[in-house]
């Protein structure tokens, strides 16, 4: 049924001084679902996750949101309308507070409740914002560093940070950019269980290099290999795919 | 000694206040504007119009001068700098060069190439450890203080202010929250030209207004922006009174070495640090 379906590419590809790193990919994303994108180092998972947000437009192709085309729509105007992500690499604010990062994601939120027009930090503070950003830290377990400086954060906690501040501003697709890279054994299991809990909430999509990591996550994967989506379904479906071990593993 | 002491700082705080936005629009945008030291230019001329043909006293024309120079930083930002987002360092450099030389032709086509001089607006001098020194220079270097007072306000209490230091930071995180980062970094270009409109009228009256103004002083600019640290606005502050100071001492012992000293001292900062771009 073509109105369940949130995003769409078609035929997208992305060169770069003419390599492509992304090649014509068909890409659906059904509302609801938990999708995983697994494939090897410079598959161009990243670079995918790029195009769907619109941190640069795609050289051949179109992206659909909700059926319509958004490829020409600009990153900022993507979150808006429910497209939001995180980063391979953590990224938060280190020259901020645990807070003032809060208050950053909060901003278009804050427009619903009518503070994002107030000029100074601490007026902004004593409207709704600290019940939202009390909420979001709550639920990643960040609540009393919220007077924190955020490059005193363990590495785990910026990425519990980074997913907080996403689900600031409430997203109907989270796309997840390897959220368990550079975390410890402990980290990862707590991260794990983050995206568990609240991920009912919206549909989910989740770049992973290690396959094992998010096969109990997923209800469909997608490989990436060389720039292409070269198999696509149901998790176990997809390891036995003699191309996808071929891949992975160099033997079918 | 005393003397080229506070001439060192009246360099400094005109250094400060026409660097800041050079060095802001470096560490947020990438771009190195040259068109800064047009903007710098045509506000010491504008203040000439205000003064001479307009008639106004020299506060409402310094004001009227800094006002009207923002029309055109708009242009420049919105027509050349916002195409730049994003392309290589040297394309930036060639095209505000390029709106560099046309306007220093269009203000020579409209007001001649002859330096014109201004006199000292306040002209009083002020006794100070038993020398006297001009009342305006003194108030210059107070001007450029309380600007960094309040550009350090501006980025530690607003939300905007916020908004760019965490856009210096990660660009690209801040467009992810839903930001449209580039506007707020275009109100930060719109400061910084208006500072460096300010610069060149406060400075206009300490030298003399001619169209080859800008150049001298970019240069010496980039040395502030390189030596303090891109888009640091303490290192900016630090950097453009230790240069200022540079400069006078050098000018007091051996003068045509003065401006030469300002890029050796950059030339061993970039030894130790390199410019990370």
């Amino acid at each position: 049924m073509p109105e369940e379906i949130i995003l769409e590419t078609r035929g997208v590809t992305k060169r770069f001084d003419g390599f492509a790193a992304v090649s014509g990919v068909n890409y659906r994303l059904r509302e609801g679902e938990s999708a995983g994108i697994i494939g090897p180092n410079g598959a161009g998972k990243t670079t995918f996750f790029n195009l769907l947000t619109g941190m640069f437009p795609p050289t051949e192709g179109t992206v659909l949101y909700r059926g319509a085309d958004i490829t020409r729509i600009p990153a900022h105007g993507r979150v808006g309308r429910g497209i939001v992500r995180t980063f391979q690499l953590v990224s938060v604010f280190d020259s901020l507070t645990v807070r003032e990062n809060l208050v950053l994601a909060l901003i278009r939120a804050g427009k619903e409740h009518a503070v994002s027009a107030r000029f100074f930090l601490e007026d902004a503070w004593s409207g709704n914002l600290p019940d939202l950003s009390a909420g979001a830290l709550g639920t990643v377990g960040l609540r009393e560093k919220a007077l924190w400086k955020t490059s005193e954060l363990s590495y785990g906690d910026k990425r519990k940070l980074e997913i907080a501040l996403a689900l600031c501003l409430r997203p109907s697709v989270l796309l997840l950019d390897e959220p368990f890279a550079g975390l410890s054994d402990v980290e990862i299991v707590e991260v794990l269980e983050l995206i568990h809990r609240v991920r009912k909430d919206f549909t989910l999509v989740i770049i992973e290099h290690k396959i094992s990591r998010i096969v109990d996550l997923v209800s469909r994967l997608s490989v990436m290999h060389e720039g292409k989506l070269i198999a696509e379904g149901e998790p176990a479906e997809v390891l036995a795919d003699p191309l996808v071990r071929q891949v992975y593993w160099g033997r079918p | 000694m005393i003397t080229t002491l506070v001439y060192g700082f009246t360099i400094g705080g005109i250094l400060y206040i026409l660097s800041i936005g050079l060095s802001l629009t470096f560490g947020s945008m990438r771009i190195v504007n040259f068109a800064h030291a047009l903007v710098y230019t045509t506000g010491a001329y504008f203040l000439v119009v205000a003064l001479r043909t307009l008639g106004l006293g020299f506060l409402p024309a310094a004001a009227v001068a800094t006002v009207a120079v923002l029309p055109i930083a708009a242009g420049i930002e919105r027509f050349i700098i916002r195409r730049l987002y994003g392309e290589s360092l040297d394309y930036a450099i060639i095209a505000t060069y390029a709106v560099l030389l046309i306007g220093v032709d269009l203000i020579k086509w409209v007001f001649g190439a002859t330096p014109i001089p201004l006199s000292d607006p306040i002209g009083r001098d002020v006794g100070l450890f038993g020398i006297s020194f001009p009342l305006y220079r003194l108030m210059i270097i107070a001007l450029a203080i309380s600007i960094h007072g309040g550009l350090y306000l501006f980025f530690k209490r607003t939300i905007v202010g916020k908004i760019v230091v965490a856009g210096l930071e990660d660009k690209d995180a801040v467009r992810s929250l839903g930001i449209d980062v580039d506007r707020y970094f275009a109100i930060v270009f719109l400061v910084g030209s208006g500072l460096a409109a300010l610069g060149g009228v406060l400075y206009a009256p300490i030298t003399s207004v001619h169209p080859y103004m800008g150049f001298q002083v970019l240069l010496i600019c980039f040395a502030v922006v390189i030596v303090g640290g891109m888009g640091s606005l303490h290192g900016t502050f630090l950097a453009s009174f230790a240069l200022g100071m540079v400069i006078a001492i050098t000018g007091r012992y051996w003068g045509p070495a003065a401006e030469t000293m300002v890029y050796a001292v950059m030339a061993v900062v970039l030894i130790f640090k390199p410019l990370d771009v």
